[in-house]
């Protein structure tokens, strides 16, 4: 059995094992699941060393990437200031010092450490993102186009606007205006989110059944294939 | 609801998306207009007939996993084919580990369809393509990245461990300023506000689309409409609308799965929609049997 089809048949059956919950809770099913989990967790630390600590710190700090040619040569000399990538590792190394009593404040210089970069990035971030959805938010109420009246984007930039205000003020929790018509405002707020909300679950279903698509497309035409294939 | 209700539900709604799939059949997929800007958009991107190095490239990051596979492959498929078929050379890399695999995947079994579909045609990697790989880091890989004065000093190595200053189609790229477009598949909000927040420089930003998950789509039209976003495809139907448009611009085209599948989903959505109504009848009707026998009972 070739490797790519090993892998559809047991894919198949670890498709079919987690359906499996639909009828009931199984010894099938719990086993598929434990192994997900598993191979979720075993997974991403092996590629980072793969893909990145191997290749990007190990290999240039204990001189794996200079060639030697059989004459002797190498193809670089050995840069010895990739040493300093000790410096970083150690650094991270503090977070362990959690595991111990005495040591536990050294892992607070790390964390700090990345709340400051988390809290900075964050910080650009934001502006960047924002300002530009801010400035969108600005829009014409009477739409034109070539010098005519476009009714259906002035009737959307209206919505848009009524939308946006509503929503604000019924998150506008620092005083109320007791009038009835600032209440219609709160209530259309909040009904105008009602309908966002039925959009989003919407979307979620759809979403959903995506997956089941996906999962019905491969039982259906590869697996049942790779299975026919077997039994030939 | 009965344990025995739910479970027939669940095999009827199997076996209804299950009869696309099986008989093959696609429907017209409805028209979206995200992902007509984002064809239009691809269609005028410049293409470089000199055969050499390529001043300018395009960058897709294909950020899912299995999870959601479902929606953002079709996805990368269309949008990998169309630029595969202007020959607009494009880079290939991913923040989200689980991803790899669909970087080597996906334009390998493209490049095997447009041969298969003209079998005079060639795509060489390293020309038409290059896989740049899981990169770790997240925001401050793009940050880094969006500032870099050289690239392939930067980025280094390919997947395959080539230096990129001995790859073709790197040799002029140095900034992401020679990045014309951007796009990105995803179903996490979080790793593609990265690419918004982050990747520009000196007020540069290239043309950017994204492809997201159904789930997403609320969201991600608050970057369409206030110009963050230059295209996006919604879910499988956006995938599904892309195909057709590449198969109108391209008629030797066969059809993909990306029809049929939204054409199951379709089904599905009609399956679920039936349920609802029938769901709110019945429960409709008990409470007008209750409230009558109540009724009765107080008389």
């Amino acid at each position: 059995m070739s490797w790519e089809l090993a892998t559809v048949v047991i894919g198949g059956f670890a498709t079919l094992a987690i359906y499996s919950f639909l009828v009931r809770e199984n010894p099938f099913y719990r086993f598929f699941e434990h192994l997900f989990i598993g191979i979720a967790a075993g997974f991403f630390p092996i590629l980072v060393f793969k893909n990145f600590l191997w290749p990007k710190v190990f290999e240039p700090m204990f001189g794996f990437t200079v060639v030697t040619f059989p004459d002797g040569t190498t193809s670089a000399p050995y840069e010895p200031l990739n040493l300093l990538f000790l410096l970083p590792i150690g650094f991270g190394m503090l977070y362990y010092t959690l595991y111990s009593r005495r040591y536990s404040w050294l892992a607070k210089l790390v964390i700090g450490f990345s709340l400051g970069y988390s809290g900075g990035l964050a910080f650009k971030g934001f502006f960047a993102e924002m300002v530009p959805q801010l400035t969108g938010s600005f829009r014409s109420l009477a739409v034109f186009a070539d010098g005519s009246f476009q009714l259906f984007a002035t009737v959307e930039n209206w919505i848009f606007l009524i939308t946006l205000l509503s929503v604000m003020y019924y998150f506008f929790f620092t005083f109320r205006f007791a009038s009835e018509s600032a209440k219609g405002v709160s209530v259309t707020g909040r009904w105008l989110m009602m309908i966002c909300f039925g959009a989003f679950f919407g979307s979620t279903v759809m979403a959903r059944m995506a997956l089941l698509v996906e999962r019905l497309q491969f039982l259906i035409l590869d697996w049942s294939e790779a299975m026919g294939s077997l039994v030939v | 609801m009965h344990s025995f209700e739910r479970q027939i539900i669940y095999l009827l709604v199997m076996l209804v998306v299950s009869i696309p799939i099986v008989m093959k059949q696609s429907m017209k997929p409805a028209k979206m207009k995200s992902a007509d800007t984002l064809f239009q958009m691809i269609e005028g991107l410049p293409v470089d007939h000199s055969g050499g190095a390529p001043e300018e490239i395009a960058l897709l990051a294909l950020d899912f996993g299995p999870n959601t596979k479902a929606e953002n492959e079709p996805q990368a498929e269309v949008v990998i084919e169309h630029l595969l078929r202007k020959r607009i050379p494009f880079a290939l890399l991913t923040l989200y580990a689980p991803g790899e695999g669909f970087l080597t995947s996906i334009p390998e079994r493209v490049i095997e369809r447009l041969q298969k579909e003209d079998p005079g045609v060639r795509y060489e990697y390293g020309r038409d393509w290059v896989n740049l790989g899981y990169r770790p880091g997240q925001a401050l890989f793009i940050q880094t990245l969006a500032k870099s004065k050289d690239l392939r000093s930067e980025l280094k190595k390919d997947v395959f461990g080539s230096p990129l200053k001995d790859i073709p189609l790197f040799q002029n790229i140095k900034t992401i300023r020679q990045i014309h477009f951007l796009a990105e598949f995803t179903g996490l909000v979080g790793i593609f506000d990265f690419y918004v927040q982050f990747f520009q420089q000196d007020g540069f930003v290239p043309l950017f689309g994204h492809g997201c998950t159904s789930i997403t789509i609320p969201e991600a039209y608050i970057y369409l409409d206030s110009g963050q976003l230059n295209g996006l495809l919604e879910g499988i139907a956006g995938a599904a609308w892309y195909s057709k448009l590449l198969k109108d611009a391209f008629p030797k085209r066969p059809n993909d799965d990306a029809l049929v599948t939204n054409t199951a989903l379709g089904v599905a959505h009609l399956v679920i929609i039936f349920l609802i109504f029938v769901g709110n009848i019945r429960e409709g009707y008990r409470w007008f049997v209750e409230s009558h026998r109540h009724g009765g009972d107080a008389v």
